[in-house]
């Protein structure tokens, strides 16, 4: 076996920051997503150019850029806000900004923007006379997107879905940089420390692909699910 | 008599689709000039046969020569295969195919199209090319269409366009594979035009095709296959005006 | 010019951040970005080619090594990749007392190594997709009228490939451009190396950063509108008159 030189507890921590913030970042580009989404398919002018703005920000400047913007930006600017209230209403607030929430709400915010265009493409690949027979039946506009929108579009968007979620797990590992302990920046300092690189990062990098084949082996799963109905596609020509 | 070789002649031609066999001993003589037609219901071996005169299939058993060149064979692990490849691609560049999807290079304008296979495999001139060229699509019709894409042109220009592309080549005969069968009804006539204007300056053609007016009218050998063996063959006007089998009786009679 | 020169120096006084000292580091940075994108770009495209052409080999000892490896370098971050290279090159045994450390002693060229493995894995799978969408009837009609396997590949499925694969191939220059931000985390001054100087230097996180991602911006858009200019030229086959 390998020798982690006692760096094994800590690299196990590191992983599981890195699947929390993974998992916790998803949720939130979905969110987000589906919010820019329903923004740029809205016919309020202000809405679709917010969320046309905030999708070529995003999708036009390095993630690491936009996390130590945030990052070392946010702490400033939270500081500004604390000292504001402090001298006009004596209020003594003091707000640090935690690692580990500026890492789960940068990487929200930039794959929310990718997430949006996924999931816009996704709601236009529904056909209008699903959404028309919904109407006629009488359905809501939410029990309309909860039964037949939601269902309908997330067949088409899972690809792009699934696409994300591995370029997410990857760019997880950029918080290294700004300070969070995930399991690169363990492995990074443990190669440092013991000039043993091989030692700490390729187990590193072996995890990262189990989790994506994992993940890979589970979308295709879930595709298959939201296939049904539409699998005779191929079958009855 | 024997001086000039037959343009092409298939000898015993037997074709197994795993334990499935689709041709059962197809032998063909194609002269100079001759117009053959293959009829037969969908699943009679018709484009299978034709697809195995170049060599896009491989038939398991039987023997091909074209202008006197016996193709080579031998005996693999995976089953016959041709010797040379090199001879199968002479041969095959004697032998152009017109498919049924037009198949054009959609990467190329019509003109490349036409000159690509005369420049990078006969190894013709530029200039001789281009000018050859443009003249075959002067006949087809297609002059003004030279430098437009595939996908910009109706199916019946496309199928002309592969018509001219098939005639660059010179070839000693060619090869239709149910040329029409893609068109929409209304294109279908200047594509059959085309094709009786090659059979009346007499070029050697082989013909898979559904049009009986054409069967009829332009070739001088009708072959009607019938799961994977001739069935009947002949002139026209016995085969099509006085068949003998029941079957070829049943697939001539006029349907609803 | 001795205007321009003035309206310069009157643009800048107004400031303490960006004097003729800093914004000299965002233009090496900027070289320096440019540099290595470029780089590795190229070398990973000249190395996709027969990569993506082996990877639809029937034979397996050609196949699945190439798969391996853009599977392992597209399924995990670049970050580690660079690692790796970069503390691997470092670290190894005597490596100091030979002519390559000569090369390697630069950080610029471990990145340059990491960043073109990693964008000739991505550039083979775009390739491989698009070579595997070429139209049956294209190369039926190839081998009919008498190609060879390699004239084939030369003269009908590779320019036709290249035409498609071109949209995606678009996206993989974006992302190796944003990709190398990382460069600086090994002590390169790339582009987010200067704002990081500046950043640390005045602490000015805002000034630091935006005017980095305003570059960013402009370089990302002036790629999208090249691709965009050579899909109108080089698809237009692919589109349908009306």
């Amino acid at each position: 076996m390998i020798d982690l030189q006692g760096y094994g507890p800590r690299l196990l921590e590191g992983a599981l920051i890195t699947i929390e913030l993974a998992v916790l970042s998803l949720l939130l580009s979905v969110v987000l997503g589906l919010l820019t989404a329903t923004a740029k398919m809205s016919r309020n002018w202000l809405a679709h150019r917010i969320a046309t703005l905030y999708t070529t920000l995003i999708r036009g400047v390095p993630d690491l850029v936009l996390m130590m913007l945030l990052f070392f930006g946010g702490q400033i600017g939270i500081n500004m806000v604390t000292d504001w209230l402090y001298y006009q209403f004596d209020m003594d607030i003091f707000i640090n900004i935690d690692e580990f929430i500026a890492g789960v709400v940068t990487i929200g915010l930039i794959f929310g923007a990718y997430m949006g265009e996924t999931f816009r493409g996704a709601f236009m690949a529904v056909e209008g006379g699903q959404i028309e027979a919904a109407r006629a039946y009488g359905m809501s506009e939410s029990l309309m997107f909860r039964r037949v929108r939601f269902p309908q579009m997330m067949r088409h968007a899972l690809p792009g879905l699934s696409n994300n979620w591995m370029v997410l797990l990857k760019t997880t590992a950029l918080v290294s940089v700004i300070g969070l302990t995930d399991m690169v920046r363990v492995a990074e300092e443990a190669a440092k420390a013991t000039h043993e690189p091989f030692t700490f990062l390729i187990p590193v990098a072996v995890i990262y692909l189990l989790i994506a084949s994992l993940s890979e082996w589970f979308f295709a799963h879930l595709q298959k699910r939201y296939d049904v109905g539409f699998g005779g596609e191929e079958c009855n020509n | 008599m024997a001086a000039t070789p037959l343009p092409l002649e298939v000898i015993n031609l037997k074709k197994r689709f795993g334990d499935n066999e689709v041709l059962k001993g197809l032998s063909l003589k194609a002269h100079k000039g001759d117009v053959i037609s293959m009829i037969g219901a969908s699943g009679s071996g018709k484009s299978t046969f034709l697809r195995c005169m170049n060599l896009l299939e491989q038939p398991n058993e039987g023997d091909l020569i074209v202008h006197g060149e016996s193709i080579n064979f031998k005996q693999t692990r995976r089953g016959r295969e041709p010797a040379d490849w090199r001879q199968v691609e002479r041969i095959r560049a004697k032998l152009s195919m017109v498919f049924q999807g037009f198949n054009l290079w959609a990467h190329m304008t019509l003109l490349e199209n036409v000159v690509e296979a005369p420049i990078h495999v006969l190894g013709k001139p530029k200039k001789e090319a281009l000018e050859h060229g443009r003249a075959l699509l002067d006949r087809v019709g297609l002059l003004d269409r030279a430098d437009y894409y595939p996908t910009q042109m109706s199916g019946g220009q496309q199928q002309r366009g592969a018509i001219a592309r098939a005639l660059a080549m010179e070839p000693e005969v060619m090869l239709f594979d149910e040329p029409t069968s893609a068109l929409d009804p209304e294109l279908v006539g200047d594509v059959l035009k085309v094709m009786r204007d090659l059979a009346e300056e007499g070029r050697t053609m082989i013909v898979v095709t559904h049009e009986m007016s054409f069967a009829r009218d332009v070739s001088n050998q009708v072959i009607y296959l019938h799961q994977g063996l001739i069935e009947e063959a002949g002139a026209p006007a016995e085969v099509l005006e006085n068949p003998q089998s029941e079957r070829l009786k049943q697939f001539l009679a006029p349907k609803f | 010019m001795q205007q321009l020169n003035a309206w310069f120096t009157d643009l800048l006084a107004g400031n303490e951040i960006f004097t003729a000292n800093t914004l000299g580091y965002y233009a090496e940075g900027l070289a320096t970005t440019v540099q290595l994108v470029f780089l590795s770009l190229i070398i990973g495209l000249v190395m996709a080619v027969p990569l993506a052409i082996g990877r639809g080999s029937k034979r397996p000892w050609i196949k699945w090594p190439i798969f391996f490896y853009t599977y392992v370098f597209r399924g995990t971050p670049l970050l580690i990749q660079l690692y790796i290279i970069y503390y691997g090159v470092v670290f190894v045994e005597g490596i100091q007392d030979t002519w390559l450390w000569l090369i390697l002693e630069e950080p610029f060229y471990p990145a340059l190594i990491a960043f073109t493995l990693n964008t000739a894995a991505y550039t083979t799978e775009i390739f491989r997709g698009a070579i595997k969408a070429t139209g049956k009837g294209e190369i039926e009609a190839a081998r009919a009228y008498g190609m060879s396997r390699a004239k084939m590949m030369r003269r009908i499925i590779l320019p036709s490939a290249f035409r498609r694969a071109l949209p995606a191939y678009g996206n993989e220059v974006i992302f190796m451009l944003h990709a190398s931000a990382i460069a600086s985390v090994v002590t390169i001054m790339d582009l987010t190396g200067a704002a990081r100087f500046v950043y640390a230097r005045f602490y000015a996180p805002f000034d630091a950063f935006l005017f980095v991602a305003a570059i960013y911006l402009c370089l990302t858009f002036s790629i999208l509108y090249l691709f965009r200019y050579l899909e109108k030229r080089l698809l237009a086959h692919l589109k349908p008159q009306s």
